[in-house]
């Protein structure tokens, strides 16, 4: 037991929990604890330590243009993309409810808001009293702030118009000629336009100073604001989801349209001439249409879960399409010299390219390929998947995979060309003595000794996949992880720049799960077990 | 190991299986039939039957129109003036025609069009100079319809603070809190042409080549005698003779871009002349409602291939759109708009515009700071619905190729006959009128909300900032009264 998890431990490559394992069992507990200390709390700390710096950087990083979010914002915008994710889900399922079901959600929806309708009123109450106080403390220490600008404007302005007017008296008194008085003259203009400037930035700082005031903090105004604006998000997606749950449901539409079947069809019954073939039309209409509204579903907005799902599916796409391109290049060029020198240039050339420039030039040949996703059947047979036609897979999908491709199969090549390459001599001298075939030769001595090293270039091409993807999700807008940063950062709100962050955290973890999936590969082709690097 | 790509063969030729067996396909209809619908055409002429279907049955089948398509993907830009499109879709209006709309936000006017172009999406919120530069080929050539304008003003000119206090230094009368408008580029030409002397040209930014901000921009400095650049074929920048150089920048990226110093100025929608207000980082001079008054704004736009193949879901889509416009513009009895503060909660979500409540719901309730002790009432500092706005005027896009060819972008001078006909090429009020007849027969408008009778050119006008008259019958005249850029 003991070793069958230590075993997995291994192959999973989660090293830090062998000692616990071990510790469980009772080994040499003094060295047990101080590997758990030096490999699970030494990390913890440092997390710890990263998150306090974090919060005190956050505090000091306050431009105009935004600030970077703490750890308190960042969890409340996870938080608020969830509930975003939840309700659209919801919203969902108000489409197709059927029945009592249906009847049921209607009467819950119905009672929630009632209850908000009546604690927005309160909050409205509460938000003008708080905001008179704000305003009223606010003015209290204004007035004598005002006060102090205007007298300084004045005394500045005062002092201006006497330094012009002594420089007018000096300049009439200079006779034609005399160029040591002019001269002291310009001094003088030269000096007066200084001061200017100097004043100039005195006021600025004044005013400043009482703008800041007017926009300092006010805690309870914006406490209750806060609370208003949620309540009137929860009372806005309660009234949607109230309408899909009533008039607008699915259910509801397909018996407005059956009543209008039966009574084209009635009509059709009592019609002659002309009018029965119009009728005849109406209920093939009718027909139509009960099948569309039978079929459809509410139209939800891509949220940050699904957007995920579909860059994940997204990234295994190109992957595989690179690794299908990749390894059998490198095998050749691992087999021949020849073939080698002449994939080098090629290699070279092509490996620095950056996934910005692949993106357009993927773009502009798949759109070739797929003028009108609509009615293209290769697109049409995606859509059709049980599975992966959820994700709806268009040209900017494509391209996006396309691009992991081509930025992410160097790493396989060169790798397996080298394992290829690097195959024991011995192994091939054996080969040759038992008269292999080449496809025997391949798969029973090559391909075996050159696993380990074309996994760990699966590898590399696997994360710098991954981060490619972000990057050409944003320029293809493909629906993804980098669409939605891209979202955010054209929305602009308050909480863009926490829920970015909430991105960058998101990214690393699946990132990094992705890397442990191909470790784990790894492990399990290596013969000796060779520890792959963390 | 070896073994397992023995596998791997017939996995995946199983997998190529699936694929094949799980496409579904819509029940077949038994085609023989229409043999036997010959064989009674052949016994001879209808006759006296095939006479009118009585009016009774004309209404109901204009009740529903018949849809070729009914689940849609529309694109818009994060700004406020996508709201008809969001709204006709939270609000119903969509619903109502048989519609199920998915709005997906596109990251740039280019993407926007590339997808409208492509297919990707059915139709988009655009600005109004696209359809009509993607028809007349500037840029990527396609034949792209409006039938429906989104909206009129909404946008200003905004100054960092610098450039602003020196604008105060050069005209005095600025020097006030609540300066009285409008504001001209005649304070900042000395700003100009002193940088101009010490080698430098002004900074500012715009959205996009062919945008409204763009000619907007170049009409407001152009009329206080600041010449903005020409474009020319070899000059796509639109910088040549310029004395302040513009650039595009996307909307999002305006404060920041402003802030950095690598611009002093730009003109864009909102919310984002008020975010630069609330982050304190410029100061808007002018609205585009001063520099010429409800002047039209955003379009809705479908390409015309898309067009042909769908008559009946356009004319569906338009209908929800009025509705969704006439919702927008819809006020109480003592004139206050009664639901823009929704409209902007709507809107303040982060699948449509995502910016703050607070920001949104400046402008979209008709008020506007332009500075913070500046906050001034515009009630129609966004119009959706109110004088005949929606309706697509032949003369709204004449105006729109006079800019082009005023700067360039249309290289060589046009006789006033084809401003017309290229403006009969993209603005379809046919189908704007089909939409609003049903709407009103249906008594979800009012007869008066529609101009039946119109030849789709609005009365000559001359409340531009610079006083020109403009008659959209007359684009060579319209162009001639200019002093910069070309005259004919």
């Amino acid at each position: 037991m003991k070793y069958t998890l230590i075993k997995a431990i291994d192959v999973a490559g989660l090293n830090f929990l062998t000692p616990v394992v071990l510790l469980c069992y009772g080994e040499e507990p003094a060295k047990q604890l101080r590997e758990i200390g030096r490999y699970i709390v030494l990390p913890l700390l440092a997390v710890a330590v990263a998150v306090g710096v974090w919060v005190l950087v956050a505090e000091r990083i306050q431009t105009k243009s935004g600030k970077l979010p703490n750890p308190a914002q960042t969890w409340s915008a996870a938080s608020a993309i969830w509930t975003f994710h939840l309700r659209e889900e919801d919203k969902a399922d108000a489409y197709l409810a059927e029945g009592s079901n249906r009847a049921q959600m209607l009467d819950e929806t119905e009672a929630r808001l009632a209850k908000l309708e009546a604690a927005a009123g309160i909050i409205e109450s509460k938000l003008s009293s708080s905001q008179a106080d704000a305003s009223a403390a606010v003015d209290a220490k204004q007035s004598p702030a005002e006060a102090r600008v205007a007298k300084a404007t004045a005394e500045i302005t005062r002092a201006r118009s006497r330094r012009e007017e002594a420089l007018l008296r000096l300049a009439q008194k200079l006779p034609a000629g005399s160029p040591e008085g002019k001269e002291q003259l310009v001094g003088y203009v030269r000096a007066h336009e200084a001061k200017k400037q100097l004043e100039r930035e005195e006021l600025k700082a004044l005013r400043d100073q009482l703008a800041a005031q007017q926009a300092g903090a006010k805690p309870e105004v914006e406490r209750w604001t806060r609370l208003q604006s949620s309540v009137a998000e929860e009372q806005q997606y309660l009234a949607k989801k109230a309408d899909l749950l009533a008039g607008a449901n699915r259910a509801a539409r397909l018996d407005r349209e059956k009543a209008q079947l039966t009574e084209a069809e009635q009509e059709l019954l009592a019609a002659t001439g002309a009018d029965a073939l119009a009728a005849a039309r109406r209920v093939e209409r009718a027909e139509g249409r009960i099948a569309s509204v039978a079929q459809s579903a509410y139209a939800q907005p891509a949220t940050l879960p699904f957007q995920t799902k579909r860059s994940v599916l997204c990234v295994f796409c190109g992957f595989l399409l690179g690794s299908a391109i990749a390894i059998p290049i490198g095998i050749l060029c691992g087999l021949s010299k020849t073939v080698m020198a002449m994939a080098t240039p090629f290699i070279a050339l092509l490996k620095p390219v950056s996934p910005i420039v692949w993106l357009p030039v993927a773009l502009i040949i798949v759109s070739g390929f797929i003028p009108d996703p609509d009615k293209n059947p290769l697109v049409q047979k995606l859509w059709a998947l049980p599975w992966m036609g959820d994700y709806k897979i268009n040209p900017a999908f494509i391209a996006s995979a396309i691009t992991v491709a081509l930025c992410s199969l160097w790493a396989t090549m060169t790798n397996t060309a080298l394992g290829v390459a690097s195959v024991d001599k011995d192994h091939l001298n054996v080969a040759r003595v038992l008269r292999l075939g080449f496809w025997d030769r391949l798969f029973k001595i090559v391909l075996p000794s050159a696993l380990p090293l074309m996994f760990a270039g699966l590898r590399i091409s696997l994360g710098v996949g991954w981060m490619v993807l972000i990057a050409a999700e944003l320029l293809s807008s493909s629906e993804g992880i980098g669409k939605f940063v891209w979202d955010q950062f054209n929305n602009g709100a308050s909480d863009s720049f926490a829920k970015m962050v909430v991105v960058v955290f998101e990214v690393g973890v699946v990132g990094l799960l992705l890397d442990r999936v191909m470790i784990v590969f790894q492990r399990l082709v290596s013969f000796d077990g060779a520890p792959a690097a963390i | 190991m070896p073994n397992s790509l023995r596998f791997a063969t017939p996995l995946f030729c199983l997998l190529l299986a699936c694929c094949q067996g799980c496409g579904t396909k819509p029940a077949e209809v038994d085609l023989s039939v229409l043999a036997d619908l010959e064989k009674e055409l052949a016994q001879g002429p209808a006759g006296a039957t095939a006479a009118e279907p009585t009016s009774l049955s004309t209404r109901k089948q204009q009740r529903t129109l018949d849809l070729e398509k009914d689940a849609l993907k529309l694109g818009f830009i994060k700004l406020t003036d996508c709201a008809p499109i969001v709204i006709a879709k939270e609000k119903g209006f969509f619903g109502d025609e048989g519609l199920q709309v998915e709005v997906i936000a596109q990251p740039n006017w280019q993407t926007l069009l590339d997808n409208v172009i492509s297919g990707e999406l059915d139709g988009a919120h655009m600005l109004s100079g696209q359809p009509i530069a993607a028809t007349i080929g500037i840029g990527k050539q396609e034949d792209i319809f409006t039938a429906f304008t989104m909206d009129l003003n909404g946008n200003a000119v905004t100054v960092s603070n610098a450039i602003w206090e020196q604008m105060q230094e050069n005209e005095p009368r600025l020097k006030q809190p609540r300066p009285e408008h409008p504001i001209s580029a005649d304070s900042l030409r000395p700003i100009v042409e002193d940088m101009l002397a010490a080698g430098q040209k002004l900074q500012m930014g715009m959205v996009f080549p062919v945008s409204t901000h763009n000619y907007e921009l170049r009409y407001w400095l152009a009329a206080s005698g600041i010449n903005p650049g020409m474009y020319s074929p070899s000059d796509i920048a639109g910088r040549t003779d310029a004395q302040v150089e513009l650039s595009v920048t996307p909307p999002p990226m305006m404060p920041a871009t402003l802030e950095a110093g690598n611009i002093q100025g730009y003109c864009v929608g909102e919310p984002w002349n008020q975010q630069a207000v609330a982050k304190g980082i410029g100061v808007p001079v002018t609205t585009n409602y001063d520099i010429w008054k409800n002047n039209p704004e955003k379009v809705f736009g479908v390409s015309k291939r898309w067009s042909d193949e769908n008559p009946n879901t356009h004319v569906a889509v338009v209908k929800a759109l009025i509705r969704a416009g006439q919702w927008l513009d819809a006020v109480d009895p003592s004139g206050d708009l009664v639901n823009r503060e929704e409209a902007a909660r709507i809107l303040s979500r982060p699948d449509y515009v995502g910016a703050d409540f607070a920001v949104i719901k400046n402008s979209m309730t008709g008020h506007f700071y332009f500075q913070k002790s500046d906050k001034r009432a515009m009630p129609d500092f966004n119009v959706f619905y109110k004088h005949h706005c929606t309706y697509p005027w032949y003369s709204d896009g004449v105006w729109f190729l006079t800019q082009m060819r005023r700067w360039g972008q249309i290289a060589e001078p046009k006789p006033a006959q084809w401003y017309e006909e290229t403006a009969r090429k993209v603005y379809k009020p046919e189908v704007y009128l089909k939409a609003a007849r049903i709407l009103a027969d249906q008594g979800l408008i009012q007869e008066a909300d529609v101009p039946w009778e119109t030849d789709g050119y609005k009365p000559p006008t001359d409340e531009f900032i610079d006083g020109v008259t403009y008659d959209g019958r007359k684009p060579l005249e319209y162009l001639k009264a200019h002093q910069i850029g070309n005259q004919d």
